[in-house]
């Protein structure tokens, strides 16, 4: 059963903020009642009357297109298992709503905590707390220092030094590279980064990184920075952002400056955007995962931890899945099915 | 005179209604284990609202605090893990530095005369910088996933069970008390002493009321300005340690959008946006409304996206009926009671 995320979203919105006006209102009417948001009933109690067997929850990091992938993934699975109650938690890019979230989970009694840590260390003694309350912990690409059920992950090292093999083979095996990069002191960063970083150096040491420069994961602050580097070094030959949402950006300036098709850009995650300006020929390519698949895989998991009754007490190591991914350029890129794009 | 203005009296009713409110409908709300939750996880927001009310009641506002977090969060980090030096040195250093912050935003805003949207606002993304600048994670790539184990800071992080200590049957199921909760207690009775029963207190009161006449009264105005700035820092140090014991490692992004927070929860707890006017429990008191708010529409099922709104909402009441009680004063009805 999955009842938060069912039904037509717009109109689970305006239930919900129905709902939620009804409950502070009768808070500020001093206990008046309420209105159950699943029934509609009036009255106290109402919202705890249909309690399923088995609570499980998404903790993300923030809203975005790789985590409500996920969390499409997870529910297509748990909606077709008996007595599971999903839902999803938005953990704001704050640390400290994240541990806050999981403090509420772990009150709740929820029998399996999807998490997408904001940081491998600050979410470890939560999880530390939910296994000691018997709550199993599977975490999304980014892994936490503590040891917990299972960790299901992008290759984000791996793939990025295939990413610096294929780039490298498109531009000839010379010429100047930037990075258009995300924030430091974020793991999939640092992975995404150094694996490139190593691929070139691997593969193809001719080709020179001349720049490497925050562009906030953002398209329009990938423009801007681009427009700057491209200006400074007329002569750039490739663009590497690591995430799409960048290297779309690059595109919209290899455009403006008549640079598409001179000037090579690769992408990273490989969302339903960057496969079809892989296809259009503007984007040379991305590292493309199945984010969705990722998140059945977690959900199979949980469904064999939670439904085979083993305690999150009881699990000696963590399992670690490797997700597999393909390097998406125009020769490939429609092996991809649509039901696959995300 | 606007103390009597504050309508900080209706908070209270306002917060134990909604507090009912949750225990009866939002299944576990009323549970000893969410009650330390509620404890744990806004203490220390508290105690930043606490230090921004100290710069709104000087007819200011402080948006670097969450900066200064980061900032003194790192510094105890870099102190911890790089330079390996004892925890209460730790701990020390980065006290000095959030209070350091703090003061020169106030230096700011009385020595260069900018507007303290503007000075904060400048030192918001320097701070935040600095925070890059310094970050132990990056010099030391490593330490990104290496845990603080300093039983200093780490001691931070205790609770007290208060079954045990009171030698209650083990039937009773009470919260455990947290450690940032006892903190924040401590500091609210001694920052309130100091605002309510000091020549300083009353001084601060009388720059956010009318500057102007302070000055003419010969209160040292700028001087005033500058130590509430710098307590807003101190106070943005003090939680910083608090949450640096909770998580066991400092991120560069911590306490981004604590600022908003912590203005939402001081102007929710009767602290007047036109200065001169509030008290510190208010703060607090706002703070841990939103906390309820939050937690109890988490537990009753509802989607957080809508739980913004309805903070939103709530920050919109208070300033309405903030008004609405200054409209009632002007229209010469008796005055609420006091703040």
């Amino acid at each position: 059963m999955t009842d938060h995320l069912s039904g037509p979203p717009r109109r689970g919105f305006i239930k919900q903020a129905v709902a939620a006006s009804a409950a502070l209102g009768a808070g500020a009417g001093a206990l008046l009642g309420g209105a159950d948001p699943r029934s509609g009933r009036l009255g106290i109690g109402g919202a705890a009357a249909a309690a399923p067997e088995l609570k499980t929850a998404f903790i993300q990091w923030q809203p975005h297109t790789v985590p409500a992938a996920w969390s499409k993934g997870i529910e297509e699975v748990l909606k077709n298992q008996p007595g599971f109650q999903y839902r999803l938690l938005d953990g704001q890019n704050k640390v400290e709503v994240q541990v806050s979230l999981m403090d509420t989970l772990i009150n709740e009694g929820t029998a399996i905590i999807f998490l997408q840590p904001i940081d491998s260390v600050a979410l470890a003694p939560s999880i530390n707390k939910a296994k000691r309350a018997g709550i199993s912990v599977i975490t999304l690409n980014i892994d936490a220092s503590s040891q917990h059920a299972a960790h299901v992950e992008m290759s984000h090292y791996l793939g990025a030094m295939d990413i610096a093999r294929v780039m490298g083979e498109k531009m000839g095996g010379k010429g100047d590279v930037a990075i258009l990069n995300a924030p430091p002191g974020i793991v999939i960063r640092d992975q995404r980064t150094k694996g490139f970083v190593d691929g070139m150096k691997k593969h193809h040491p001719a080709i020179k990184i001349v720049a490497d420069q925050v562009a906030d994961w953002s398209r329009k602050k990938a423009q801007d920075v681009l427009a700057t580097i491209v200006a400074a070094r007329p002569g750039l030959g490739g663009v590497y952002g690591v995430n799409d949402s960048m290297a779309l950006g690059a595109v919209d300036v290899a455009k403006e400056k008549g640079l598409l098709g001179k000037l090579v850009v690769f992408g990273n995650d490989g969302e339903k955007d960057a496969l079809e300006s892989i296809e259009k020929g503007e984007l040379t390519g991305t590292q493309y995962t199945d984010v969705y698949q990722q998140g059945r895989f977690a959900a199979a998991a949980a469904t064999m931890l939670a439904g085979g009754n083993v305690a999150a007490s009881a699990v000696k190591a963590k399992a670690r899945l490797l997700m597999p991914y393909l390097i998406a350029t125009r020769d490939n890129v429609r092996q991809i099915q649509p039901s696959q794009r995300w | 005179m606007r103390r009597s203005l504050s309508g900080a009296g209706a908070l209270p009713v306002f917060f134990a209604a909604t507090f009912l409110f949750f225990c009866a409908v939002a299944p576990r709300f009323a549970s000893a284990a969410n009650l330390e939750n509620l404890m744990a996880g806004y203490a220390f927001i508290a105690i930043v609202a606490m230090g921004q009310a100290f710069a709104i009641l000087v007819r200011g506002i402080d948006l670097s605090v969450g900066a200064i977090v980061a900032l003194a969060g790192m510094v105890a980090f870099d102190a911890s893990l790089i330079l390996h030096l004892p925890g209460w040195a730790a701990l020390l250093l980065a006290l000095v530095a959030a209070t350091l912050a703090g003061a020169v935003n106030g230096l700011l805003v009385v020595g260069l005369r900018l507007q303290p949207f503007i000075a904060t606002l400048a030192t918001l993304a320097a701070y935040r910088g600095l925070v890059f600048a310094i970050s132990g994670r990056q010099l030391v790539p490593e330490l990104s996933t290496t845990a603080i184990t300093d039983p200093w800071i780490i001691g931070l992080e205790t609770y007290i069970d208060l079954v045990g200590a009171l030698n209650l049957p083990d039937t009773w199921s009470l919260p455990a008390i947290p450690m940032s909760f006892v903190a924040m207690l401590v500091l609210l009775c001694l920052l309130q002493a100091l605002l309510s029963r000091t020549r300083f207190g009353h001084d601060l009161r009388a720059i956010g009321g009318n500057p102007e006449a302070a000055r003419l009264a010969g209160i040292a105005v700028g001087r005033g300005i500058v130590l509430a700035y710098t307590l807003s820092g101190l106070c943005a140090g003090i939680a910083a340690l608090l949450l640096l014991a909770r998580l066991t490692t400092a991120t560069e992004s911590l306490g981004t959008g604590l600022e908003l927070t912590a203005i939402a929860g001081a102007v929710i707890g009767g602290v007047s946006v036109r200065g001169g006017s509030g008290s510190l429990w208010g703060p607090v008191l706002g703070t841990f409304l939103l906390g309820v708010v939050l937690l109890g529409l988490t537990l009753y099922g509802i989607s957080q996206f809508v739980q913004q709104i309805l903070t939103g909402a709530v920050l919109l009441a208070a300033v309405a009926h903030a008004r609405w009680l200054v409209r009632r004063h002007a229209a010469g009805h008796p005055a609420m009671e006091p703040a």
